[in-house]
């Protein structure tokens, strides 16, 4: 009778026991703003600054920034000011570029890449395959065209 | 007897207009020489040397330009002698014949309206117009300049108007073009500060940029460029600039680095005195003319600015801008065939000095003057020298101006044809008229 009893009262207890332990994580979302959402022009001191950034993944420093301001304000066409600067940067081999072989080892990953560095946002996938496409028909185009193409589109110039 | 006969081919204008152009064409090439920073009419037209500074001196350091005999003591405006007097050396005439002789002269021109300060008279130059924002400087012109005109009524591409600053400072990149509704950037003229573009500035970031194969490299590129685009020239929004065609664009970037390694062969040509920002500015101007031969040029120098507070480095200005003037109209008439004989050469400073010092001594113990809308600040001269410019006359007095500080905008538009369109605009002072129409 007596183990009856403490049968039932370990069932009751096992019954009783209703609460649940919650474990809650942080699932990562990446967020990046569509192009539309651009709306502001760089400065020039931003646009320079950014895109030595991108570039060469360090910071331009004050002097260099005021000398290349005054490089870009000297030249009347801002088109053509920054892509003649553009193409000065992108012949330092210090430049912090993929290989041409990099580039075409992993497409995929050189166009996501690209976008996010240069337009922090990752490509559509209409925008993915285009590029794919464009890449793999021309076996000359290397990452330098690809770079200088991307940091002197309008795009890059908003933000 | 020979038959000539004249074709008038129709082209499209960035207006969409065809044949824009009504008026007949006196020159094929303009360059308009603002010979800024202020200049005091005493030194200049006067020819009165130093008798501002208590001292009967008079004489004529604008040899080039004008005619007069030069001072004979006290001479400090040229370089140094052998034996170390300051400015003792006169620098010889370029020209054979002064452009006084050559053209016409206008001795009394009147800045009429607005302050006299650089960027107004700059301003009123370039757009016949005088007036300016409340902000005054970092403001583009608020109506359209020549360079504007000209490629909307005239049909001329970016690259054939150039506007070359002494620098980038007092605002002087933001003369290309105004932000009046229907001209603005799309119509501007190309510029450049030289001696920063080819300056040590220059020299670090521009110099060894790469040029792309047009074929090979560009063409990849722009479509890139084009694809990356898309959505946002539909909505408008790109970089700013002045619609140089992709021709004109790699043009540009070719003449930059010709220019680099003409520089490092020494083969830019170069006044006989090349010692001041100003005729260093003319020696760089001589290879946009070389490359481009442009319709319309306009040099902007400042050294003579120094009177704020240096009489003697005003003297020293004056006389290596008329250098400069000198240098530059030999170099048209001789190295560039395309421009010689039909180029009108005009030149203005962009306004006066006072009257009355400002009690700042030099070296020599001289005065200096400012300019701050004195009466004197406001007289000015202008002079013009080419195809149909009458030579060896006179316009005016000291007793009986004439001409007017915003007339040099449409006495350019008038040489290349386009003055009744300019006028038409409405856009212009009311005190503008060529300085044809005042002859």
């Amino acid at each position: 009778m007596r183990y009856h009893y403490l049968s039932f009262l370990f069932l009751m207890l096992l019954i009783s026991c209703t609460d649940r332990s919650y474990v809650y994580e942080v699932e990562t979302l990446s967020i990046e703003p569509n192009n539309a959402e651009k709306d502001k022009e760089k400065t020039t001191e931003q646009y320079l600054n950014i895109v030595y950034a991108n570039l060469f993944q360090t910071a331009l420093s004050p002097n260099q920034l005021v000398d290349m301001t005054e490089t870009i304000t000297s030249i009347g066409d801002k088109q053509l000011a920054y892509e003649t600067i553009l193409a000065k940067l992108i012949t330092d081999p210090s430049i912090a570029i993929p290989s041409n072989e990099e580039m075409r080892a992993d497409l995929d990953l050189f166009i996501s890449d690209t976008y996010k560095r240069f337009l922090v946002r990752l490509p559509s996938e209409a925008e993915k395959s285009w590029w794919k496409n464009y890449i793999k028909v021309r076996p000359n185009l290397t990452p330098d065209l690809v770079y200088f193409a991307f940091a002197s589109s309008n795009e890059y110039y908003y933000y | 007897m020979t038959a000539s006969a004249t074709i008038s081919m129709p082209y499209i204008l960035p207006s969409g207009r065809l044949f824009a152009r009504t008026g007949q064409a006196m020159a094929s090439h303009v360059v308009l020489v603002i010979f800024g920073g202020g200049v005091r009419h005493q030194e200049a037209i006067g020819q009165r040397y130093l008798t501002s500074q208590n001292l009967e001196i008079e004489g004529n350091i604008m040899y080039n330009m004008l005619t007069g005999e030069a001072p004979d003591i006290k001479i400090v405006y040229g370089t140094d002698t052998a034996d170390g007097q300051p400015g003792g050396n006169p620098i010889n005439a370029v020209l054979n014949t002064t452009l006084q002789e050559q053209g016409t002269l206008f001795p009394e021109v009147r800045y009429s309206a607005g302050g006299t300060g650089h960027f107004g008279g700059l301003s009123t130059a370039v757009s016949g117009y005088y007036g300016l924002s409340q902000q005054g400087l970092q403001q583009r012109p608020l109506h359209p300049t020549i360079f504007e005109y000209l490629r909307r009524f005239g049909g001329y591409r970016a690259t054939d108007t150039w506007f070359i600053g002494n620098g980038i400072g007092n605002s002087t990149p933001l003369l290309n073009h105004s932000i009046y509704q229907g001209f603005g950037a799309d119509y501007g003229g190309n510029f450049f500060a030289p001696n920063v573009t080819f300056g040590q500035q220059g020299e670090d970031y521009l110099l060894g940029a790469k040029i792309f194969h047009p074929e090979e490299e560009l063409d990849p590129i722009r479509q890139m460029q084009a694809f990356l685009n898309h959505n946002f020239l539909a909505e408008g929004k790109e970089i700013p600039n002045l619609k140089n065609t992709d021709e004109e664009k790699q043009s540009i970037k070719e003449f930059i680095k010709e220019v680099f390694e003409r520089q490092a062969t020494d083969q830019i040509a170069r006044p006989p005195v090349m010692d001041n920002g100003d005729l260093s500015t003319i020696s760089y101007a001589t290879e946009v003319l070389r490359w481009f031969k442009p319709k319309l040029t306009v040099i902007n120098m400042s050294a003579v600015d120094s009177c704020h507070a240096s009489f003697t480095g005003y003297l020293q200005s004056l006389h290596r801008g008329d250098h400069a003037i000198g240098f530059l109209w030999k170099y048209i008439q001789t190295q560039i065939p395309e421009m010689a004989g039909n180029t009108t050469l005009l030149v203005m400073p962009e306004h006066g000095r006072n009257l009355d010092p400002n009690g700042i001594l030099d070296e020599n113990d001289w005065l200096s003057f400012d300019h701050d809308s004195d009466p004197n600040s406001r007289r000015i001269f202008t002079m013009m020298a080419g195809p149909n410019v009458p030579s060896n006359l006179v316009v005016g007095s000291e007793n009986n101006p004439v001409g007017d500080a915003a007339d040099i905008a449409l006495t350019i538009a008038d040489i290349l044809g386009v003055k009744n369109e300019v006028i038409n605009t409405g856009l212009m002072s009311g005190s503008a008229r060529s300085l044809f129409d005042r002859i």
